[in-house]
């Protein structure tokens, strides 16, 4: 018998997703497909009924988790983006972090800004007439506020766990050193 | 002529200085005050903070110093159909909410939507393919805006925007195109496959959701995250250029192979729009896209080619009725717009074929 992909007891609901031609079956038990929104407490399948079963999907395609996050400034919601398209405000990239991961993932070129402000500071350089970048070299224009020493801690450690988990071993290295500099240099423990 | 109407049609340097195949080219900067919800969640009263915020830094910005401001629920629905034909701002832009402002400079060059999808949108507009200026330009408003405003921004995200598709940089790149020969040659599907496979996007007119017509077809980049803003827009004008020359050397075919249907096609269209007494805006565009290629091609003197330009974007649907200061129902509009249409060309002198 199958077993539920999510905690290994007999899988006894079997979904069949097809998006964009790619099918996708997804095996669980009763009480993870309960968990996961796919009964309500009649035990119908609304999730299929009302379409929700896309949203759930969609979301659990990138990450499963992304299902209970919600906004603790705004109360946007993964399903309040899947209607509206909007996220609710910037603190959304903090708490929804697992459900943008994967949109960014799916949809651009990479997952960490390279343009102006960025570390690179690639922004500043000069573009000569043809369009090619001829000084990438240039000086590194800052972030348009200063962040505190906590708030870039803070930062550069989920960066990390990115990186980690993304097994981008030489940028961890890189991050896992400049977390070190900087609490070596303000004193922080 | 009302104000509106002054502000609308004073000669715009983007059809003045156009040229040949690039039709015009703009960066639109997004932006966002980190303390505020989105447009989209955010009450009336946090609308009106945030327009009020971003008004009062961009009035400072020395860009802005001819410019119009314009509160958008103080307008006609044609009126601001007729700023979304100018480009000066989006089709969304004018549906969303009363709390919205407009801010463009007198050559319509720069303008910034206030409560667009997002707090902020700037674009800056040229006729000619030269990002760098642009670029500078934008950027300096940018740091303007920067400086005195709490703006969204994240180290690894970048600018934080309403919709993840725009994050990171924010930056969306586009270049109008007038394709003509590449359609008449049928390899523009071809194109468009390809563009598309390196990341870029094909849209019609008037951007998103848009179809194609006349022959025009905007290109941008689609992705916003990972890459620095030059490297964007260096790939963007490598793409450009190719298709240049693809649309010359496509001309050139079209005009070993099928120069009688050319002249034809050419003469005809000069025909219609020298006859017409009733006038569809889908085939005035068609007509005057021809003309473009007669300019182009030297059957036409060159000094037309602004003047066509401002034409076309006179004949549109809410143009006309912003010129004539009153609401016209279809049938109306395109009568008005054969009578444009015959006054113009019959100053159009005469085609010279090879």
């Amino acid at each position: 018998m199958e077993k539920c992909q999510f905690c290994g007891k007999p899988a006894t609901v079997h979904m069949t997703q097809v998006i964009n031609n790619k099918t996708t079956v997804i095996r669980m038990c009763n009480e993870c497909a309960a968990k996961h929104g796919l009964f309500d407490k009649e035990g119908l399948p609304f999730a299929m009924l009302s379409g929700l079963g896309e949203a759930l999907f969609s979301g659990m395609k990138q990450n499963l988790s992304a299902n209970g996050l919600i906004c603790s400034k705004c109360g946007c919601t993964p399903m309040s983006f899947k209607e509206t398209g909007r996220l609710g405000c910037p603190h959304c990239y903090k708490d929804l972090k697992l459900l943008i991961d994967g949109i960014i993932e799916s949809s651009q070129k990479g997952t960490i800004h390279k343009g102006k402000y960025s570390r690179e500071g690639v922004m500043a350089a000069t573009m000569n007439a043809s369009g090619g970048v001829t000084d990438a070299s240039a000086s590194i224009k800052r972030s348009p506020r200063k962040l505190s020493t906590e708030e870039r801690l803070n930062e550069l450690q989920e960066m990390l766990d990115a990186a980690v988990k993304a097994e981008r071993y030489e940028e961890a290295a890189r991050l896992r050193d400049e977390i070190k500099n900087l609490k070596g240099s303000e004193g922080v423990s | 002529m009302n104000d509106f109407a002054k502000k609308l049609f004073q000669d715009s340097k983007l059809a003045k200085e156009t040229t040949p195949v690039v039709v015009s080219s703009r960066i639109r900067l997004a932006r966002n005050l980190a303390d505020f919800k989105f447009v989209k969640y955010a009450c009336k009263g946090d609308l009106h903070a945030v327009a009020e915020r971003c008004e009062k830094v961009l009035s400072s910005c020395p860009i802005f110093t001819n410019s119009t401001i314009l509160n958008m629920c103080d307008l006609l629905d044609y009126e601001k159909l007729a700023l979304v034909e100018r480009h000066l701002c989006s089709q969304e832009f004018i549906m969303e909410n009363n709390e919205s402002k407009l801010f463009f400079t007198d050559d319509h060059l720069t303008s910034i939507m206030i409560n667009e999808e997002d707090h902020l949108r700037m674009q800056v507009f040229r006729p000619d393919l030269n990002f760098k200026t642009m670029f500078d330009k934008i950027n300096a408003i940018d740091d303007h805006v920067s400086e005195n405003l709490n703006v969204a921004f994240d180290n690894r995200y970048g600018f934080l925007t309403a919709c993840p598709t725009n994050v990171g940089t924010g930056m969306r790149a586009s270049v109008m195109l007038h394709l003509p020969a590449l359609v008449i040659t049928k390899q523009i599907g071809n194109l468009i496959l390809a563009v598309q496979k390196l990341g870029f996007v094909v849209r019609g007119l008037f951007g998103e959701g848009s179809e194609a017509q006349g022959n025009f077809f905007q290109i941008s980049n689609q992705q916003t995250l990972g890459f620095a803003e030059v490297d964007i827009l260096s790939r963007l004008t490598q793409i450009i250029r190719s298709i240049i020359e693809y649309e010359l050397n496509a001309r050139e075919i079209v005009k070993k192979e099928k120069i009688i249907w050319l002249y034809d096609n050419i003469g005809r269209a000069l025909g219609i729009l020298r006859g017409c007494y009733c006038l569809t805006s889908i085939d005035a565009i068609n007509c005057i896209s021809l003309m473009m290629l007669a300019v182009d091609l030297g059957y036409l003197p060159n000094t037309l080619r602004g003047n066509l330009h401002q034409m076309m974007m006179k004949i549109q649907n809410s143009h006309m009725q912003v010129l004539e200061n009153r609401v016209l129902n279809g049938g109306e509009r395109d009568i008005k717009r054969a009578e444009l249409s015959r006054e113009f060309f019959a100053t159009v002198p005469n085609l010279k074929f090879d």
